[in-house]
């Protein structure tokens, strides 16, 4: 049987500074070294100052994954050489003397299959590399060290997954999960990573590293369930090691020279005492804990009527759901949750969009009073929307300077479909005949105002005047 | 007695090369043999005590700018990098 | 600059607090203070070598003391006095270099807490003094750039690891030095140069700045030549700082105030591990004087016994090589340290040949620091030691409730010979018997100079409560008082 766990590295990207320094946690907008400091790059006699939120932050993913957590953390170092670990050891946390990580035992349940969390633990990302020069024998390692230092809470699963495809649902609901607690950004590069270890029936555990994305992790263990069986098909053992996903080839590669650099020597980091927390810090986090995923599901279903397809696009994006928190009300959740997950959903479908979007929740509610109170068509509706999207300008200056009023006068609408009458002869012979095809004449009439005309009285009148049902 | 073999193997993974062997790994074999005292000292059950602190000791998470130009004063400075050995 | 005393009746002797008194009085000037200061570092110190490096500046910055001083501004408490830092704790633009080929070229960028402290206080830092290798020794002579010597007697060693510091402070080369003592490389040496030396409690002082040996058991010192200097340095550097996690909050505790208070009353507790096996005959009859002094001023005594302290310097060894090993795997030569170009090495060869730049010693800890926490044997060497640490604490504590401080020789051993010990790694494992037990227990121990046995000086230690720092100065003080040493012959 196929055995696969995770390891997830997910930057905490919505703290301030780093998690041993003052340095800036989100290290992207930095020049290269410019976002470093005596503490992160490890200089003689500096120390390590804990970052409070970090383990604030940590402690909510542990709480949101069910985990145990511990009445006291403790810090160990993690050492081997690299050049992209300027102390030479990692400040991570280790479960040596007793469970002292920020979370344990945990589960969640994707598919009615319960993967189980084993530890969570909180840590320090290393520095990048990038390479100078072509060939792999000659490349110079040049160090960035403005992420050395960024906050990272490390979560391992057991090997609960059974297949790829179970991977990746547990990887969008941790993402989202991630994101609706406000704990990081996923859209951001790098800020969420996971290696993997594989096992196929009758072979040994391989661990698969390097991997950028989620995307390439669910191909680099496609890979490896491949390559493993058709050893054991072909009576070759496997033997435990580390492989490497080597992007460009699409293949996993043997990380050698490995082996030997398994000894971490982990101990206790003298610099950082035990923290204690104790259970008001659980009790005051818990009430700062956003509402989970499953939970606004059920209560968009359940108090407002939203159909399960629109609750669950609407709870599990957080952009999304907070738009809705904000701008509904008892009468109008239904409509807004309509509008945001048929209309919203196509104008502002990634990061970009959303963050140079001008909408504000105050619009939403306003638009969608305007279409409940027959002042706007839905047609219209979606247009002023997309201008709000890109203007931010209010419904009353957009309608006014797009002509959008909503048209429900009946004498109106009543000589615009005379007008479609005249020229549609032959389309009002058919409908005469197949009434189902009523349809067509009423999209000529919505055309000629201009999508404003209320379509529902148009069809009325319509049929009226042509004599059908 | 630890071995010669052993000592050189952890001599390699500190990234330690030892010039005076005999000198060296006599001395080292001599250190960790007096550690064996620990063996009498009966301690298995021991708890250990540890430091603590309140989560409010805690640093606050406040992004403050470094104020030195750190990087030029580093070796193996590069145009905007440190240069590292080839790691093949 | 016209000074109130021809320069041979000024005394580069005086106490802190007395050279303070006389800059107030204006019978002295900073300026003056300073360049007899450096002219005696220049007249002794190419016998004593406990400098490793010079500051420069100090004349200048001395006149501008006094100019302070004469325009009555607002002068800092040290008013110019000239203090020397151990060369492992940073001083801003000036070498660190823990007396390591490994950090020859190291300018440290930022100063240390300690170091921010007395600049504040317009204190001179006069010079970066001598030391064992990473502070990894007893005696000075893993200092990579030659030993210091004992100013009583140049042919000895002066301890260590802080052996610089000492030597200087007892040959009058500066008022006071700032050391570090992971195992009493504050207090040994002090006891070996006849100097006052306090490891105080552990995070009573910052530890930023200073470049780290063994983080979880080592602190900062002051190294004086009266006690009430030691109370008066530790007003100045001791509190909280927010570089430091480690640190605990003394409410700004004035260590100087009552220090006169004596111990009649006080209850002292002998440590039979430390009086008796092993230990000289001169250095134990200087322990029996010293408790039957202290009797006289009213204080009373029991014998106590901890029988982990037979353990002590194996733990010791195992959690300061381990930390070390860690501590230390940051000298790869890649970001500072010293000339020798990578160009055409591979990484981990690189590291390899850029760290045989470490000396015999700490190439030795380093190995050992790899060995006793490896997974195959923390049980047998990191974890029992960790366990020692914790039953000796709680022996400490006990007998702490009984009685209000501790008492043994510093040192059990007079002060030797150079190469005398060197060779033998295990004999010098049992100099710092009497020693390690502060650190381990993260207590405050201080050593006081109480004897003059044959030309070499014998020191008395206390040991005290946690954050009771004050008390055993207040001891230190009374024991202090009860003897008067002959002044140091160099």
């Amino acid at each position: 049987m196929t055995k696969i766990g995770l390891e997830i590295h997910c930057q905490l990207t919505n703290l301030q500074s780093k998690l041993f320094c003052s340095c800036k946690a989100n290290y992207r907008e930095f020049s290269p070294n410019t976002n470093i400091c005596p503490i992160c790059v490890g200089l003689p006699g500096s120390l390590p100052m804990l970052n409070q939120k970090a383990v604030e932050k940590a402690t909510m993913i542990s709480m949101a994954l069910n985990c145990k957590t511990p009445e006291k953390i403790a810090f160990f170092r993690k050492n081997y050489f690299y050049p992209d670990l300027p102390k030479n050891f990692q400040i991570t946390q280790f479960d040596a003397y007793g469970p002292t990580s920020i979370g344990h035992d945990g589960k969640i349940t994707i598919e009615g299959k319960e993967i189980r969390i084993r530890r969570i633990q909180i840590e320090e990302d290393p520095g990048r590399l990038i390479y100078e020069g072509t060939s792999e024998k000659t490349q110079i390692p040049l160090v960035d060290y403005n992420r050395a230092g960024t906050p990272l809470v490390e979560i391992v699963t057991e090997p609960d997954f059974d297949n790829p495809k179970q991977v990746r649902v547990f990887l969008n609901i941790l993402v989202d999960l991630l994101e609706n607690l406000g704990v990081s950004d996923p859209t951001l590069e790098g800020a969420l990573r996971a290696d993997g270890n594989v096992s196929v029936e009758g072979g040994n555990k391989i661990e698969i590293k390097n991997v950028a994305s989620f995307h390439d992790l669910e191909k680099a263990i496609h890979f490896e369930i491949t390559r493993q069986q058709s050893l054991v098909e072909r009576n070759i053992p496997i033997i435990s090691e580390t492989r490497q996903w080597d992007d460009r080839r699409k293949i996993t590669i043997s990380a050698r020279k490995k082996e030997e650099e398994q000894d971490y020597r982990y101990f206790l980091e003298g610099d950082i005492p035990w923290v204690k927390l104790n259970s008001d810090h659980f009790k005051k986090l818990r009430e700062k804990m956003p509402e989970s995923i499953a939970s606004k599901r059920e209560r968009y279903v359940e108090k407002y009527g939203i159909t399960n397809q629109v609750a669950d696009v609407l709870s599990s994006d957080k952009y999304y759901a907070d738009l809705f928190e904000q701008s509904h009300d008892e009468k109008n959740a239904k409509e807004i949750a309509n509008i945001i997950t048929t209309d919203l959903m196509g104008f502002v479908d990634t990061r970009e969009k959303r963050e140079t979007s001008k909408l504000t929740h105050q619009h939403l509610t306003e638009l969608v009073n305007s279409i409940m109170d027959n002042k706007i068509t839905r047609n219209s509706a979606k247009t002023a929307l997309q201008e709000m999207v890109s203007t931010g300008k209010s419904l009353i200056e957009i309608i006014s300077e797009q002509d959008l009023d909503y048209v429900s006068d009946e004498s109106t609408i009543s000589s615009i479909i005379n007008e479609v009458l005249n020229e549609e002869a032959n389309a009002v012979q058919e409908v005469k005949e197949k009434p189902e095809t009523v349809n067509f004449l009423v999209g000529k009439v919505m055309k000629k105002s201009k999508g404003k005309a209320d379509p529902s009285m148009t069809l009325n009148i319509l049929k009226k005047k042509l004599g059908i049902t | 007695m630890v071995s010669k073999e052993e000592i050189e193997h952890v001599a390699k993974l500190m990234r330690i090369e030892i010039d005076d062997h005999v000198v060296h790994i006599d001395r080292i074999q001599k250190m960790i043999a007096y550690f064996d005292i620990l063996d009498k000292a009966n301690v298995e059950s021991e708890e250990l005590i540890v430091r603590e602190q309140t989560i409010d000791a805690l640093r606050e998470d406040k992004y403050i700018p470094y104020d030195g130009k750190l990087i030029e004063n580093l070796k193996n400075y590069k145009g905007s990098y440190v240069r590292a050995p080839k790691l093949v | 600059m016209s000074g109130h005393q021809s320069w041979f009746d000024l005394n580069l002797g005086i106490s802190a607090l007395k050279y303070i008194e006389e800059i107030k009085n204006g019978n002295l000037t900073a300026e003056e203070f300073i360049s007899k200061t450096i002219e005696r570092i220049q007249k002794v110190d190419s016998k004593l070598h406990a400098y490793l490096s010079i500051n420069e500046q100090a004349v200048e910055q001395a006149k501008s003391i006094d100019k302070k001083i004469k325009a009555k501004e607002n002068v800092g408490a040290c008013m110019g006095m000239p203090i020397s830092i151990k060369d492992n704790i940073c001083v801003k633009g000036t070498k660190t270099t823990c007396a390591s080929k490994m950090l020859e070229d190291f300018i440290a960028p930022y100063d240390a807490t300690v170091v921010s402290k007395l600049k504040a206080e317009d204190t001179i830092i006069i010079g970066k003094t001598n030391l064992d290798e990473f502070a990894m020794g007893f005696t000075t002579e893993f200092s990579a750039y030659g030993p210091s010597k004992n100013p009583w007697n140049t042919e000895y060693v002066p301890g260590g690891s802080s052996g610089g510091s000492a030597a200087a402070v007892s040959a009058l080369e500066c008022i006071a030095s700032l050391g570090s003592d992971t195992g009493g490389s504050v207090r040994n040496p002090a006891s070996f140069c006849s100097v006052v030396g306090l490891k105080p409690t552990y995070g009573l002082i910052s530890r930023y700045g200073l470049i780290s040996y063994s983080n979880s058991i080592e602190q900062i010192g002051p190294i004086t030549r009266t006690v009430e200097d030691t109370a008066f340095l530790l007003n100045i550097i001791a509190g909280m700082d927010p570089h430091d996690n480690t640190t605990i909050d003394n409410q700004n505790e004035n260590y100087l105030n009552d220090i006169d208070s004596g111990v009649e009353g006080k209850k002292i507790g002998i440590i039979k591990e430390m009086t008796h096996e092993g230990v000289d005959k001169q250095v134990s009859a200087a322990t029996n004087k010293a408790i039957s002094n202290f009797e006289g001023l009213g204080a009373t005594f029991e014998e106590i016994s901890l029988d982990m302290v037979a353990y002590s310097v194996a733990a010791y060894y195992i959690i300061t090589a381990t930390e070390a090993g860690s501590n230390l795997a940051r000298y790869d030569n890649l970001r500072y340290g010293y000339d020798f170009d990578s160009e055409g090495y591979e990484f981990n060869s690189y590291l390899s040949k850029a760290r045989k730049n470490f000396g015999p010693e700490v190439t030795r800890r380093m190995i050992l620091g790899g060995f006793v926490p490896s997974a195959g044997h923390a049980g047998k060497y990191f974890l029992k030691a960790m366990k020692v640490k914790s039953k000796l604490t709680a022996q400490v504590n006990e007998a702490l409730k009984k009685v209000d401080m501790l008492i043994a020789p510093t040192v059990p051993i007079l002060p030797f010979r150079f190469g005398e010990k060197i060779d033998d790694p295990v004999a010098l494992f049992l100099v710092d018997i009497n020693t390690v037990t502060a650190n381990l227990t993260e207590k405050p121990a201080i050593s006081i100079p109480f004897e003059i046995s044959g030309g070499l000086p014998i020191g008395i230690q206390l040991l005290g409560k946690s954050m009771q720092d004050k008390m055993l100065l207040q001891a230190a003080y009374a024991l202090q008082n009860t003897v008067k040493l002959p002044e140091v012959p160099i």
